[in-house]
């Protein structure tokens, strides 16, 4: 009984612990500022970046991108990607680009859109190999380059 | 090998009315395998996913996706739609294999009888 006990009282304190990991993990992503350099693409991301967009800035702001912070299943990641740029005629958020640092693919997928579809939502669901940044960039039809990332915790390697 | 690759479906809200902003929903079988796995036997399984996917409404293309094995198997993508029109809405995937898939679902205004009386 004692034995049971003690055990029950590690494993409560270890759940504890991992709450509080996760907790720290998802006050990192809620504070930009404290998130500071980890948020830094590395050189093969910002390879991929620049041969995308080239020279032209990428500024945060303007997309959500909701994704839990830990994924249950890593082939299976699902993505809520909004922004709250126009979307008319001559103004319009042209595609969302999706990037995950340490995927095979780094470039996961593009969504391109025309005003036609009256704002600019995104669903779906991608697989990821490991714990990595998740990236959305909004290009506008002008231009302009939006951004937002989240940290995703996964566990096995979902690109099969 | 599964027999249902290519079968898919879009869905549409219940209700539409004219120049609403509607959800779309679109869900396609496919193994969406990315050519990094290998089977039981060892050998490695080639990669064969969806390519690209178009969304043409009425006859004009809205959207277009690009994709790599990335995205999940039996990939789903929902987005919006500003229903301008009751015309055809038609989603076609391309995979890397060649095979072409298309779905498709009329966007119809509700009317109900009040409406159509008044």
């Amino acid at each position: 009984m004692g034995d049971s006990l003690s055990r029950r009282t590690f494993l409560k304190s270890s759940a504890l612990a991992v709450a509080g990991l996760a907790a720290s993990a998802s006050a990192a992503a809620a504070a930009p500022l404290l998130r500071g350099p980890d948020n830094e693409p590395d050189e093969d991301v910002k390879k991929v970046l620049h041969e995308r967009f080239g020279t032209r800035p990428i500024r945060e702001g303007h997309v959500t991108l909701d994704v839990p912070d830990v994924a249950p299943d890593s082939r299976e990641v699902p993505l809520l990607v909004e922004s709250d740029l126009p979307m008319i005629a001559d103004n319009f958020v042209k595609g969302f680009h999706i990037v995950v640092d340490h995927n095979p693919d780094i470039y996961l997928a593009g969504f391109n859109f025309t005003a036609a579809i009256g704002a600019a939502t995104l669903d779906t669901r991608i697989k990821m190999r490991r714990s990595s940044h998740v990236r959305i960039i909004a290009e506008t039809s002008k231009g302009e380059l939006w951004s937002t990332s989240r940290f995703v915790y996964t566990s096995l390697n979902g690109c099969v | 090998m599964r027999d249902d690759i290519g079968q898919g479906k879009i869905i549409l809200p219940a209700k539409i009315t004219r120049d609403a902003v509607i959800n779309i929903r679109a869900l396609l079988s496919h193994p969406m395998l990315t050519g990094m796995s290998r089977d039981q036997a060892g050998i490695p399984i080639p990669a064969w996913y969806v390519k690209e996917v178009e969304v043409i409404y009425g006859g004009e293309r809205v959207a277009h996706f690009e994709w790599t094995s990335g995205i999940s198997r039996d990939p789903f993508v929902g987005f919006s739609l500003r229903a301008v029109k009751e015309a055809p809405l038609n989603v076609t995937w391309k995979d890397n294999k060649g095979g072409v898939f298309t779905h498709s679902a009329d966007v119809k205004f509700t009317t109900t009888t009040a409406d159509a009386t008044r």
